[in-house]
């Protein structure tokens, strides 16, 4: 995925998370949290290296705009921390990819998120 | 029997044998019986109240939400009609027995059967007939969609599946319905929900949101720190308290909970937002007039995490520190079950909000999984029939009860019996 003149990918300061957009920003919590799912380790912790450092930043930024009317870049920049949520599970709890002893892939789905910003 | 005593707990004599129940083990066997099963059908899910929604579901007049009672085979149509009363009835075309609504919410004042045409208002009338002249003395009064019984408590619609039911919701609630009377539920029009199909019994999963003597086995690092203190490892119940067929248990949290160091989002999230934690996701202060209620919060009790609430048969209204979520466990089979969890959550307003909602639904989300093979095992286990009765301990309190109750409706001819 690349960004146009008219449209970057991310806001300035960010390029170095293009690469990411593409897996990472999922559009809903159930298809960012099965993508960390069905990633593998060292997938999920180049990640995670990446934006652990950047988040912090990214969201005083994100804090400052109506979260229910992001313009392109920012929404990508946005569903990229949410998705900084599951890998933490990955890297901060389970260890790995996925909960010990929980088969994939499952049942259990996501079927109605939050209402502001999906 | 009733228990009009306050919460007891502690070192005391057990919650078990002070609640007057027994504490023999109890049996495998309605866990792995498809004779019980259809059973449990017949004498519980078609006689009892069965909770199905909240009212926010049914917005304004004319919405409506269609539930499937698959145990049943029943399709319930909930109508809020223009009044603002709401209605249930059989989602079934009196002419041919077709379904009528097809999709899962809407608005509508009017409803058509798509095989005919028949038309019905919500209030189930019958309005239309298509090449009506070509019936046979046909009487539109009477061929409406057939009613549910329906009533509403505080908030929550239930339905009844008898033609006439033998007592009133407020009867089968009893006592716990006035024990949980006034209780201001937070954002009860905006709940996360998660939704999946389990291969167990649907005790087998009301079981596990029963205990929290499994969570520092099955939740050692998503749950565990935040109930389990070294003073108390197992987050022994504080109290709990049986309503007929209802009851209340209380767990406690671990007030000491500090994210491991090497927990970074959810220290970062936590600097961010101060006033959050990793369990709850509203500011405290927006939260006080829900957790001020003494069926949610005691007052004297600091330690206070979780309130578990089981509405005999199916369901679960719990209460914890960012607000209140309720289980559904609805039967498909004696060894399948549906499961529903609805997380009621204060819409977020900003970006930092939004993002401690993220880590709340990613940590519930591998908590629920966590759970989800471990039932799946379980019920291999019970239906290897190794073992026939269950040794429970005295925090268990809440399954006994169940498995108590659901035999006695069982085996009681009219529900007043049941409940008596």
């Amino acid at each position: 995925m690349t960004g146009t003149k008219q449209e970057p990918l991310l806001p300035a300061g960010y390029e170095d998370l293009e690469p990411f957009v593409d897996y990472w920003a999922g559009e809903d919590g159930q298809v960012r949290w099965d993508r960390r799912a069905s990633a593998d380790m060292a997938k999920i912790k180049i990640f995670y290296d990446a934006m652990l450092p950047r988040a912090k930043e990214a969201l005083l930024y994100l804090n400052e705009l109506d979260i229910g009317n992001l313009p392109g870049p920012e929404t990508r920049l946005f569903r990229l921390t949410l998705s900084l949520a599951h890998a933490a599970m990955a890297i901060e709890v389970h260890g790995q990819p996925r909960a010990l002893h929980a088969p994939f892939p499952h049942s259990i789905k996501l079927v109605k998120g939050p209402d502001i910003f999906a | 029997m009733n228990q009009h005593s306050n919460f007891v707990g502690g070192e005391q004599a057990s919650l078990t044998v002070q609640a007057g129940l027994s504490t023999r083990p109890v049996p495998m066997e309605p866990y792995r019986s498809p004779e019980y099963y259809q059973l449990e059908i017949d004498r519980v899910f078609k006689r009892a109240w069965l909770m199905m929604c909240r009212v926010e579901e049914l917005p304004q007049p004319n919405s409506y939400v269609v539930k499937e009672i698959e145990c049943c085979n029943m399709s319930v149509l909930i109508s809020r009609q223009n009044n603002g009363d709401i209605k249930s009835f059989h989602n079934v075309c009196p002419h041919r027995g077709n379904q009528v609504a097809l999709d899962e919410r809407g608005t509508a004042s009017r409803f058509s059967c798509r095989y005919h045409s028949w038309t019905f208002a919500n209030d189930g009338r019958l309005l239309g007939v298509p090449d009506e002249t070509s019936f046979f003395s046909l009487d539109k009064s009477k061929c409406g969609l057939t009613p549910i019984a329906t009533e509403v408590w505080e908030g929550f619609v239930f339905i009844n599946l008898a033609p006439v039911p033998e007592v009133s919701l407020t009867e089968f609630l009893g006592e716990f319905g006035e024990h949980m009377k006034g209780i201001h539920y937070i954002a009860a029009d905006h709940p996360i929900v998660v939704a999946g199909e389990l291969k167990c019994n649907w005790k087998v999963v009301s079981d596990a949101f029963s205990e929290a003597y499994h969570i520092p086995a099955i939740h050692p690092r998503t749950l565990g720190p935040t109930f389990a203190s070294k003073s108390d490892p197992f987050a022994h119940l504080l109290g709990a308290k049986l309503f007929g067929p209802h009851q209340s248990s209380m767990q406690p949290r671990n007030v000491e909970y500090m994210p491991r160091e090497t927990s970074h989002v959810e220290l970062m999230g936590q600097t961010l937002s101060p006033s959050s934690s990793a369990i709850s996701t509203a500011d405290s202060s927006v939260m006080e007039k829900y957790l001020d209620h003494p069926a949610v919060r005691p007052k004297d009790i600091p330690t206070w995490g979780i309130g578990i609430n089981n509405v005999f048969p199916n369901s679960q209204i719990d209460f914890g520190l960012g607000g209140f979520f309720t289980h559904y466990f609805w039967p498909l089979s004696y060894n399948r079950t549906r499961y529903e969890g609805r997380f009621y959550m204060v819409r977020p307003t900003n970006a930092i909000q939004r993002f401690r909602m993220e880590e709340h639904i990613a940590r519930i989300s591998e908590i629920m999984l966590e759970d989800l093979n471990n039932v799946e095992r379980t019920q291999k286990g019970l239906e290897s029939r190794a073992k026939d009765f269950m040794q429970l301990q005295d925090n268990e309190i809440a399954i006994r009860h169940n498995i108590d109750t659901i035999e006695k409706w069982v085996r009681s001819e009219t529900v007043r019996d049941a409940l008596a």
